[in-house]
């Protein structure tokens, strides 16, 4: 008799309760009888949470203090009379969303990435969605809202001039930043117009000026330290690590307060650093130590059989470290670097330590000022804990995408 | 600079000695390598192969004797260590490419960085070398969707676009698997006939027998025998290389 042939049919499907959603439920959930009784009680309070949560959102709460607020969320004191006297100052900030709103164009027609397309058009239309506030022309004028449109055109703008411009990344860069510079000059007033003290910016645009401002400086900043910490140079080395001693081992808040009460004591009175410069120097040094410790622990995690070829091929030890050991290094550390930015998006809230009012800092204000708010501060915080958590879960998001897109962890 | 002598020595060492820390890796060895010689160096795992054939290239420093490639003799000097890394390719037991690039830009790099290509040049340049080593179809792919054969043969091929007098090899076949070692051997021969000078540091007789013009046996940082592949493998004169012959042909 012969073997019996081999049957295809023998390859059976897997037993009903292993797969789908119905064996997931039951191997998670139920696999034994405390984790049934678990689940539960976890589903019990869960339901319960989000019962009174949505009956607080939907009926009790009275979000009226989030309406008054406004325009105050995004700018805070910048267009008061006391900031810009006579004057209507709103279009100011509005130009520079308009720029950051070109510039997110720009790097969705530069990367042809679906990641800044989604972000870019999300920004755009979330700005020009804004235009239809219900509130009365008194309070938001057409001018406020035809600049709020204008993200849209805005975004096209930015991506027809990236895409139909043959730009490199390098005139990006060198954009990005004669953009940001021009958006610092507009705020605080260009030639010939009303200067507007720093001390007046605020609100959302300050934490986001203070974030954008740090996280471009601290990334190169933190990997010249990074590869300093490496140097062969003892000088260089000892300097490098002592900053990162430094700045990391004092609380960022403890450094913003130094910087008030210090640098009056070292700089001649009219030393032009304002509240906003000294608190943007001193988050960026602050994140950049992080970021150097982030980085350096990519390069060590490095193959040195990578720069090793890299050197046999007879590149120079600055090329081998530019083109071969950072790229590799920042691409593993991307989940750190993710984190370390969010935190310092969080942490730009701090700088009420030095008198300014940033968007956490203006609600804690008005309700001060307004005791009979004081019944809403519960709304107010939780809109403003929405509205970080929109920012920092947008970075995230981000992040995530790109390191798909990068192929982190598969090459 | 390029070899004026009539012997046309391409390389010389003269009693080369390197320490790792108290440890002495290489203890006095003297050879030299004519242009377009093919040179296979044998001996046991920590004998020394490595640390000597990575001296020649400058991975690591030797601290005593004098080693001249291409009529350069080994220093300090950044820019003479730059000039033989041109000239000198090297193969490496991992492969080593760079996971960050696609294959063609693994092999464009160096031309385009170094020699200052213009990239369509380094591009053409690089697709020929990709055809001679058997994978044309592969340049847009990463190292990682590669298997380690072809990682291999693009490490190979990637050596080559600096168009250099010597390639190095460190074990090329060692961490591959069997049905992957012949298709890098083939290549090896193929560059072998074109008259390339090689150094190979490898365990495959078989190669050796075939391609070698000598083998070189090293035993405790120390070359033991130096003799054609036919003498060698068939009448070592060393104590000590008999008993690793007897081990490896085993
Ligand atoms: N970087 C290093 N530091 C310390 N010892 C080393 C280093 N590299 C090699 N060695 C030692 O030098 C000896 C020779 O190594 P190697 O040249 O790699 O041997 P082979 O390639 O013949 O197996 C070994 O004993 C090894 O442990
Ligand atoms: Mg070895």
């Amino acid at each position: 008799m012969s073997p019996e042939p081999y049957d295809r049919d023998l390859t059976l499907p897997p037993p009903r309760l292993s797969v789908g959603a119905a064996g997931w439920v039951r191997a998670n959930l139920f696999g034994t009888w405390y984790d049934g009784v678990l689940t539960l009680v976890c589903a019990a309070a869960l339901a319960l949470a989000l019962w009174f949560g949505l009956v607080w959102v939907f009926r009790d709460a009275d979000w009226g203090v989030v309406a008054t607020l406004g325009g105050n969320f995004a700018i805070g004191q910048y267009n008061t009379e006391a900031a810009c006297p006579g004057k209507n100052c709103f279009w100011r900030p509005q130009v520079v969303l308009l720029l950051v709103t070109m510039f997110l164009g720009m790097s969705w027609g530069l990367t042809k990435s679906g990641i800044a397309r989604t972000v870019a058009i999300l920004v755009a239309s979330a700005a020009a969605a804004f235009a239809f506030l219900p509130y009365s022309m008194e309070k938001m004028g057409m001018d406020v809202r035809v600049l709020l449109l204008a993200n849209a055109p805005a975004l096209g703008a930015g991506w027809a001039i990236a895409r139909h411009t043959s730009m490199s990344v390098r005139w990006f860069i060198i954009l990005g930043v004669a953009a940001f510079l021009l958006s610092l000059g507009l705020l605080r007033g260009l030639p010939g117009m009303q200067p507007v003290p720093t001390i007046y910016w605020g609100g959302l645009m300050l934490n986001l000026l203070l974030a954008v401002g740090g996280i471009a400086a601290s990334l190169p900043i933190g990997v010249a330290l990074a590869l300093g910490r490496r140097s062969r140079l003892p000088v260089v080395k000892v300097m490098c690590v002592t900053f990162i001693e430094v700045f990391r081992g004092v609380p960022l808040i403890t450094l913003l307060f130094m910087s008030q009460v210090l640098v009056p004591l070292a700089f001649p009175e009219d030393f032009p650093l304002n509240s906003v410069a000294r608190a943007g120097i001193i988050i960026t040094l602050f994140s950049a130590a992080y970021m150097a410790e982030n980085v350096r622990g990519g390069l060590q995690a490095l193959d040195p059989g990578q720069m090793e070829a890299a050197r046999a091929l007879g590149l120079a030890a600055w090329q081998t470290t530019l083109l071969i050991s950072l790229p590799q290094a920042l691409r593993n550390v991307i989940p750190a670097i993710a984190g370390q930015f969010i935190g310092l998006f969080k942490d730009t809230s701090l700088v009420y330590i030095i008198g300014m009012l940033d968007v956490v800092e203006i609600g804690r204000a008005f309700i001060l000022g307004n005791p009979e708010y004081l019944e809403n501060a519960r709304e107010l915080f939780v809109f403003l804990a929405l509205v970080f958590w929109i920012f920092t879960y947008g970075m995230s998001y981000v992040s995530r995408r790109i390191e798909y897109h990068l192929g982190v962890g598969k090459r | 600079m390029a070899g004026t002598d009539a012997a046309e020595d391409i390389i010389v060492c003269r009693h080369v000695h390197k320490w790792f820390g108290e440890f002495h890796a290489l203890k006095g060895v003297t050879t030299s390598v004519r242009r377009g010689e093919k040179v296979v160096i044998l001996g046991p795992s920590g004998s020394g192969k490595s640390t000597f054939i990575r001296s020649i290239n400058r991975l690591e420093e030797h601290q005593k004797g004098d080693i001249i490639v291409d009529g350069v003799r080994l220093t300090n000097d950044v820019r003479d260590i730059d000039a033989i890394r041109r000239e000198v390719g090297m193969v490496f037991q991992s492969f080593n490419l760079f996971p960050h690039l696609t294959v063609i830009d693994n092999i464009t790099l160096a031309p385009i960085k170094v020699r200052k290509w213009p990239r369509a040049q380094a591009e053409e340049a690089a697709r020929a070398l990709l055809e001679r080593v058997g994978i044309p179809e592969q340049a847009e792919k990463y190292p990682s969707e590669l298997s380690g054969g072809q990682q291999q043969r693009v490490a190979i091929a990637r050596a080559l676009a600096m168009q250099p007098e010597i390639m190095l090899f460190d074990e090329p076949t060692s961490a591959l698997d069997p049905e992957m070692i012949k298709e890098v051997l083939d290549v090896m021969r193929e560059l072998a006939t074109s008259g390339m000078t090689m150094l190979i540091v490898t365990h495959e007789v078989g190669f050796a027998r075939e391609v070698a013009d000598r083998v070189l046996m090293f035993d405790e940082g120390v070359i033991i025998e130096d003799a054609p592949p036919d003498d060698f493998f068939n009448n070592p004169q060393h104590e000590r290389a008999k008993a690793f012959l007897s081990q490896i042909l085993a």
